[in-house]
Protein backbone atom coordinates (compact mmCIF):
# COMPACT_ATOMS: atom_id res chain seq x y z
CA UNK A 1 0.00 0.00 0.00
CA UNK A 2 1.26 3.63 -0.67
CA UNK A 3 1.84 6.16 2.03
CA UNK A 4 -1.52 8.78 2.60
CA UNK A 5 -0.26 11.98 3.79
CA UNK A 6 -1.50 13.19 7.26
CA UNK A 7 -3.45 15.75 5.70
CA UNK A 8 -5.09 13.74 2.92
CA UNK A 9 -5.79 11.06 5.63
CA UNK A 10 -7.66 14.37 7.22
CA UNK A 11 -9.98 15.05 4.19
CA UNK A 12 -11.06 11.47 4.07
CA UNK A 13 -12.16 11.98 7.58
CA UNK A 14 -13.92 14.62 7.16
CA UNK A 15 -15.71 12.74 3.64
CA UNK A 16 -16.25 9.95 6.71
CA UNK A 17 -17.93 11.89 9.38
CA UNK A 18 -20.41 13.42 6.45
CA UNK A 19 -21.95 9.95 5.94
CA UNK A 20 -22.04 9.68 10.16
CA UNK A 21 -25.95 10.06 11.10
CA UNK A 22 -26.25 13.75 11.84
CA UNK A 23 -28.85 12.76 14.17
CA UNK A 24 -28.14 10.96 17.71
CA UNK A 25 -29.85 9.67 19.69
CA UNK A 26 -29.15 9.69 23.89
CA UNK A 27 -26.89 6.85 23.25
CA UNK A 28 -24.86 6.05 20.04
CA UNK A 29 -25.48 1.72 21.35
CA UNK A 30 -29.28 2.09 22.42
CA UNK A 31 -30.09 -0.69 24.93
CA UNK A 32 -33.41 -0.73 23.45
CA UNK A 33 -35.39 1.40 20.53
CA UNK A 34 -38.95 1.78 19.69
CA UNK A 35 -40.85 -0.78 17.64
CA UNK A 36 -41.51 1.56 14.72
CA UNK A 37 -37.82 2.77 15.20
CA UNK A 38 -37.10 -1.01 14.76
CA UNK A 39 -38.73 -1.70 12.02
CA UNK A 40 -37.34 1.74 9.95
CA UNK A 41 -34.26 0.15 10.51
CA UNK A 42 -34.91 -3.18 9.37
CA UNK A 43 -36.89 -1.34 5.93
CA UNK A 44 -35.87 -3.15 2.59
CA UNK A 45 -33.50 -0.36 0.97
CA UNK A 46 -34.50 -0.66 -2.36
CA UNK A 47 -38.46 -0.84 -1.11
CA UNK A 48 -38.42 3.36 -1.83
CA UNK A 49 -42.13 3.53 -3.18
CA UNK A 50 -44.01 6.80 -1.26
CA UNK A 51 -40.68 8.41 -0.20
CA UNK A 52 -39.79 11.85 -1.52
CA UNK A 53 -37.33 12.20 -4.17
CA UNK A 54 -36.13 14.79 -6.81
CA UNK A 55 -36.71 15.09 -10.79
CA UNK A 56 -35.11 11.68 -12.16
CA UNK A 57 -31.91 12.46 -14.84
CA UNK A 58 -33.22 10.84 -17.82
CA UNK A 59 -30.64 12.12 -19.92
CA UNK A 60 -28.92 8.39 -21.49
CA UNK A 61 -25.82 6.81 -19.85
CA UNK A 62 -23.06 5.52 -22.09
CA UNK A 63 -21.54 2.89 -19.99
CA UNK A 64 -18.00 3.17 -19.37
CA UNK A 65 -15.50 -0.03 -19.51
CA UNK A 66 -15.32 -1.13 -15.90
CA UNK A 67 -19.16 -1.08 -15.84
CA UNK A 68 -19.78 -3.16 -18.48
CA UNK A 69 -16.94 -5.26 -17.08
CA UNK A 70 -19.34 -5.15 -13.94
CA UNK A 71 -22.26 -6.69 -15.47
CA UNK A 72 -20.30 -8.90 -17.26
CA UNK A 73 -18.79 -10.74 -14.08
CA UNK A 74 -21.89 -10.82 -11.85
CA UNK A 75 -23.44 -12.50 -15.82
CA UNK A 76 -20.59 -14.72 -15.37
CA UNK A 77 -20.69 -16.05 -11.82
CA UNK A 78 -24.27 -16.46 -12.12
CA UNK A 79 -23.80 -18.32 -15.29
CA UNK A 80 -21.37 -20.30 -13.18
CA UNK A 81 -24.19 -20.90 -10.33
CA UNK A 82 -22.77 -18.59 -7.86
CA UNK A 83 -25.41 -16.64 -7.23
CA UNK A 84 -28.78 -15.22 -8.90
CA UNK A 85 -29.87 -11.71 -9.50
CA UNK A 86 -32.42 -12.06 -6.53
CA UNK A 87 -29.04 -12.89 -3.91
CA UNK A 88 -27.14 -10.15 -5.51
CA UNK A 89 -30.05 -7.45 -4.95
CA UNK A 90 -30.02 -8.61 -1.29
CA UNK A 91 -26.94 -8.12 -1.06
CA UNK A 92 -26.47 -4.78 -2.78
CA UNK A 93 -29.54 -3.68 -0.24
CA UNK A 94 -27.14 -5.63 2.80
CA UNK A 95 -24.73 -2.72 1.92
CA UNK A 96 -26.90 -0.39 4.12
CA UNK A 97 -28.18 3.04 2.90
CA UNK A 98 -25.00 4.72 3.13
CA UNK A 99 -22.94 2.43 0.08
CA UNK A 100 -26.65 1.55 -1.25
CA UNK A 101 -27.43 5.64 -1.57
CA UNK A 102 -23.24 6.63 -2.17
CA UNK A 103 -22.47 4.85 -4.77
CA UNK A 104 -22.24 4.48 -8.37
CA UNK A 105 -25.05 1.57 -9.88
CA UNK A 106 -22.37 -0.80 -10.89
CA UNK A 107 -20.26 0.36 -7.26
CA UNK A 108 -23.41 -1.34 -5.62
CA UNK A 109 -23.01 -4.48 -7.93
CA UNK A 110 -18.78 -4.45 -7.77
CA UNK A 111 -18.96 -4.70 -3.73
CA UNK A 112 -22.04 -6.83 -3.97
CA UNK A 113 -19.60 -9.26 -5.97
CA UNK A 114 -16.79 -8.68 -4.01
CA UNK A 115 -18.86 -9.74 -0.54
CA UNK A 116 -20.55 -12.85 -2.04
CA UNK A 117 -17.00 -14.80 -3.75
CA UNK A 118 -15.34 -13.59 -0.05
CA UNK A 119 -18.42 -15.02 1.68
CA UNK A 120 -18.06 -17.91 -0.19
CA UNK A 121 -14.71 -18.96 -0.11
CA UNK A 122 -14.35 -18.36 -3.85
CA UNK A 123 -11.25 -15.83 -3.16
CA UNK A 124 -9.69 -14.89 -0.01
CA UNK A 125 -8.50 -11.39 1.21
CA UNK A 126 -5.05 -12.10 -0.18
CA UNK A 127 -6.10 -12.24 -3.53
CA UNK A 128 -8.38 -9.49 -3.71
CA UNK A 129 -5.93 -7.02 -2.09
CA UNK A 130 -3.34 -8.13 -4.39
CA UNK A 131 -5.48 -7.69 -7.29
CA UNK A 132 -6.51 -4.22 -6.02
CA UNK A 133 -3.00 -3.42 -5.66
CA UNK A 134 -1.84 -4.43 -9.05
CA UNK A 135 -4.37 -2.51 -10.77
CA UNK A 136 -3.84 0.46 -8.66
CA UNK A 137 -0.38 0.35 -9.69
CA UNK A 138 -1.41 -0.06 -13.41
CA UNK A 139 -3.59 2.91 -13.34
CA UNK A 140 -1.54 4.87 -11.48
CA UNK A 141 -3.90 5.99 -9.02
CA UNK A 142 -2.67 7.91 -6.11
CA UNK A 143 -2.45 6.13 -2.93
CA UNK B 1 -51.91 -25.46 -8.57
CA UNK B 2 -52.98 -21.47 -8.39
CA UNK B 3 -54.74 -20.58 -5.13
CA UNK B 4 -56.35 -17.16 -6.64
CA UNK B 5 -57.88 -16.28 -10.21
CA UNK B 6 -57.95 -13.57 -12.17
CA UNK B 7 -60.83 -11.33 -10.60
CA UNK B 8 -60.18 -12.43 -7.33
CA UNK B 9 -59.85 -9.91 -4.61
CA UNK B 10 -56.84 -10.43 -2.09
CA UNK B 11 -54.98 -9.13 0.63
CA UNK B 12 -51.65 -8.70 1.30
CA UNK B 13 -50.51 -10.17 4.43
CA UNK B 14 -48.76 -7.89 7.14
CA UNK B 15 -46.08 -10.77 7.50
CA UNK B 16 -42.52 -9.17 8.72
CA UNK B 17 -40.04 -9.11 5.99
CA UNK B 18 -37.33 -11.28 7.55
CA UNK B 19 -34.40 -9.09 6.18
CA UNK B 20 -35.13 -9.43 2.32
CA UNK B 21 -38.66 -9.64 0.31
CA UNK B 22 -39.67 -8.31 -2.97
CA UNK B 23 -43.27 -7.56 -1.81
CA UNK B 24 -43.54 -3.37 -0.89
CA UNK B 25 -43.96 -2.45 2.46
CA UNK B 26 -47.21 -0.02 0.72
CA UNK B 27 -48.78 -2.71 -0.04
CA UNK B 28 -49.33 -4.75 3.14
CA UNK B 29 -52.65 -5.09 4.49
CA UNK B 30 -54.29 -3.46 1.57
CA UNK B 31 -56.69 -5.20 -0.95
CA UNK B 32 -56.31 -5.50 -4.67
CA UNK B 33 -57.65 -7.62 -7.61
CA UNK B 34 -55.94 -10.47 -9.08
CA UNK B 35 -54.89 -9.57 -12.78
CA UNK B 36 -52.62 -11.76 -14.34
CA UNK B 37 -51.04 -15.25 -13.03
CA UNK B 38 -47.29 -15.75 -13.42
CA UNK B 39 -45.65 -18.66 -13.72
CA UNK B 40 -44.57 -20.60 -10.63
CA UNK B 41 -40.79 -19.92 -9.17
CA UNK B 42 -38.41 -20.18 -6.81
CA UNK B 43 -39.47 -17.32 -4.22
CA UNK B 44 -37.20 -13.76 -3.51
CA UNK B 45 -37.16 -14.82 0.40
CA UNK B 46 -35.14 -18.21 -0.48
CA UNK B 47 -32.94 -17.52 -3.81
CA UNK B 48 -31.93 -14.25 -2.34
CA UNK B 49 -30.16 -16.49 0.62
CA UNK B 50 -28.57 -18.90 -1.76
CA UNK B 51 -31.61 -21.14 -2.20
CA UNK B 52 -31.69 -21.49 -5.37
CA UNK B 53 -34.06 -24.60 -5.70
CA UNK B 54 -35.87 -23.35 -2.64
CA UNK B 55 -39.90 -23.46 -2.52
CA UNK B 56 -41.98 -22.52 -5.73
CA UNK B 57 -44.83 -20.85 -5.77
CA UNK B 58 -47.24 -19.32 -8.06
CA UNK B 59 -46.69 -15.20 -8.72
CA UNK B 60 -50.05 -13.12 -8.96
CA UNK B 61 -49.95 -9.43 -10.72
CA UNK B 62 -52.17 -7.56 -8.30
CA UNK B 63 -53.91 -3.65 -9.07
CA UNK B 64 -54.56 -1.72 -6.53
CA UNK B 65 -56.29 1.57 -6.17
CA UNK B 66 -54.00 4.42 -5.68
CA UNK B 67 -55.98 5.77 -3.78
CA UNK B 68 -56.27 2.57 -1.40
CA UNK B 69 -52.56 2.58 -1.02
CA UNK B 70 -52.13 6.06 -0.69
CA UNK B 71 -54.17 8.16 1.95
CA UNK B 72 -52.88 11.75 0.57
CA UNK B 73 -52.98 10.67 -3.00
CA UNK B 74 -53.30 13.51 -5.11
CA UNK B 75 -54.12 11.84 -8.21
CA UNK B 76 -57.29 10.62 -10.74
CA UNK B 77 -59.67 8.56 -8.50
CA UNK B 78 -58.86 5.89 -11.54
CA UNK B 79 -55.40 5.40 -11.28
CA UNK B 80 -54.55 2.02 -10.40
CA UNK B 81 -51.12 -0.16 -9.48
CA UNK B 82 -50.09 -3.02 -10.57
CA UNK B 83 -47.29 -5.34 -8.55
CA UNK B 84 -46.33 -8.76 -8.02
CA UNK B 85 -46.77 -11.41 -5.49
CA UNK B 86 -45.46 -14.62 -4.71
CA UNK B 87 -48.33 -16.98 -3.32
CA UNK B 88 -47.75 -16.29 0.73
CA UNK B 89 -48.13 -13.35 0.73
CA UNK B 90 -51.86 -13.60 -0.06
CA UNK B 91 -54.78 -13.86 1.62
CA UNK B 92 -58.60 -13.83 0.71
CA UNK B 93 -60.24 -10.99 0.95
CA UNK B 94 -62.31 -10.72 4.06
Amino acid sequence: MGTKSSSAYAALMECVRSHAPAEHGVANLPLSISQTRAEALLHVVHDVGGQPDGPIDKSLHKPAHWEKSTHCTAECLAWRGHWVSEERRRRENDLGEALYFGTPYYARWLLAAAKMLLDKGLITPDELLAKMEEVRAREEIAA
Amino acid sequence: MSRFRIGDRVTVRDIPPVFHTRTQGYTRGRTGVVVSLRPEWVIPEDEAWGRYEGRREPFYIVRFRQQDLWPDYGGAPLDTLETEFSERWLAPAS
